[in-house]
């Protein structure tokens, strides 16, 4: 198996060992725990272009810090538990890594999480959907760095 | 003029006062189903639209005999009154009460205005999930006639009768074909079935509150378009749920008596070798 950052190797150890309602229970606790933007953030946040119907409005900033590592920030709307709780869970995860190792996570990383129990197939596809985009972060992040 | 079909169609106020009335089961279905483990309507039951609704393998719904054990399950007997409320103005809640009359129950209700409308309210939510007792449940015969399938939506199409496309304005012309994060619900061409006229579903609510729009609205809305009560009309969507809304609305708001939705809808004929196309 491939070597995911230690904090996000932990989230992935102990949903895999969870029965199906700690798994439901902890994805809740995970969205609602999803800190709000820092005010720095809410003015680019509302020059985002509207989404159209069905997507869940995912915003995302990433900022490097002095140590090189990244950090998240998410916004996401409470009625879109499920992202918002995958969302939380990268963020938990990957905050602190250095934009090398958040591009080395694998898409199917969370495949032994074994969420299809708790949530459909589909809905765990956001994660790939989520990643993809930190990773975007991740690669700008990189150019402006170099 | 009131609603055809008032009677499936409840109001908050109305849930509210029947939390505890044993002839009901109040059922949310949601399209994000963490929702309900969010909090939910206290005394509501879940269902999911792909976990409890489908078939495990094929792309179907799940058996007459699986229904069966669902609703029995939930304590839903077959004089159960059931109403279902969920999020996105209710899509599932209406994809839910079109399946459960596809088995032949008919006592369903929608709460107008779903989950939106009740939080908006500041009415309650609770975590906590019910048990039931077992009822036993008994499921009629599948009614194909509130279902089409692929051959008569080319049947359909050809003899230019009645489709409406519910989608985007943008799924309609065919510049979107599938959504980020949606993966599975694309399709690899884009367009409409030919002869479909686009009526987005979010034409017959209220954006503040989810509710449905008044008759009167809804009416011009659809003969607008040449929507007609006096034939079959087939409605169509990506996958089902949005155009349950618009079937819900046409055979029982505006009591068309003939109204069928395609479930296959365009993730069917978007991905169906042959199938005419209009762009």
């Amino acid at each position: 198996m491939s070597n995911l950052p230690p904090k996000l190797q932990e989230i992935v150890d102990d949903f895999a060992s969870m029965t199906r309602e700690e798994k439901v229970e902890t994805l809740v606790a995970y969205s609602e725990s999803l800190p709000p933007l820092p005010d720095h953030l809410k003015a680019a946040r509302d020059k985002m272009d509207p989404v159209p119907e069905c997507m869940t409005p995912v915003f995302l900033h990433g900022e490097k810090q002095a140590d090189g590592g990244v950090m998240f920030y998410f916004d996401i709307p409470p009625q879109s538990p499920t992202v918002r709780g995958l969302a939380s869970i990268l963020a938990s995860g990957l905050n602190g890594s250095h934009p090398e190792e958040v591009l080395s996570v694998p898409a199917d990383f969370f495949l032994p999480m074994n969420l299809q129990e708790a949530i459909s197939q589909q809905r765990i596809n956001g994660f790939i959907g989520v990643l993809a985009h930190m990773k975007q972060t991740a690669v700008k992040l990189l150019e402006k760095g170099s | 003029m009131p609603y055809v079909h008032p009677e499936y169609l409840v109001e908050t106020e109305w849930v509210a006062q029947h939390l505890n009335d044993p002839s009901i089961r109040i059922i949310e279905s949601d399209e994000d189903p963490l929702l309900y483990a969010v909090g939910h309507i206290p005394g509501a039951a879940q269902v999911d639209w792909f976990s409890t609704l489908q078939h495990p393998l094929r792309r179907d719904f799940l058996t007459r005999e699986k229904f069966e054990e669902v609703t029995s399950n939930l304590g839903i007997a077959n004089d159960t009154t059931v109403v279902f409320y969920g999020d996105k103005s209710n899509w599932f809640a209406c994809y839910a009460l079109w399946l459960f009359q596809y088995y032949g129950h008919q006592n369903a209700r929608i709460m107008n205005g779903g989950r939106l409308k009740w939080e908006k309210e500041n009415r309650p939510l609770v975590k906590d999930v019910p048990s039931f007792e077992k009822a036993t449940y008994r499921a009629n015969e599948a009614d194909k006639k509130i279902r089409a399938f692929r051959d008569e939506v080319l049947k359909q199409s050809t003899s230019r009768k009645p489709l409406v496309d519910v989608r985007s304005p943008k799924e309609y012309s065919g510049e979107l074909i599938s959504m980020p994060n949606y993966p599975q619900e694309g399709a690899t061409r884009g367009g409409h079935i030919p002869g479909a006229v686009s009526i987005p579903w979010a034409q017959a609510v209220n954006e503040a509150d989810s509710t449905f729009k008044s008759p009167e609205e809804l009416r011009a809305l659809y003969e607008g378009k040449g929507i007609k009560p006096d034939e079959e009309v087939i409605a169509y969507c990506r996958i089902g749920e949005r155009s349950s809304l618009t079937w819900f609305v046409l055979k029982y708001l505006l009591g068309y008596p003939k109204v069928k939705n395609y479930d296959g809808s365009w993730t069917e004929w978007g991905n169906l070798v042959d199938a005419p196309i209009e762009k």
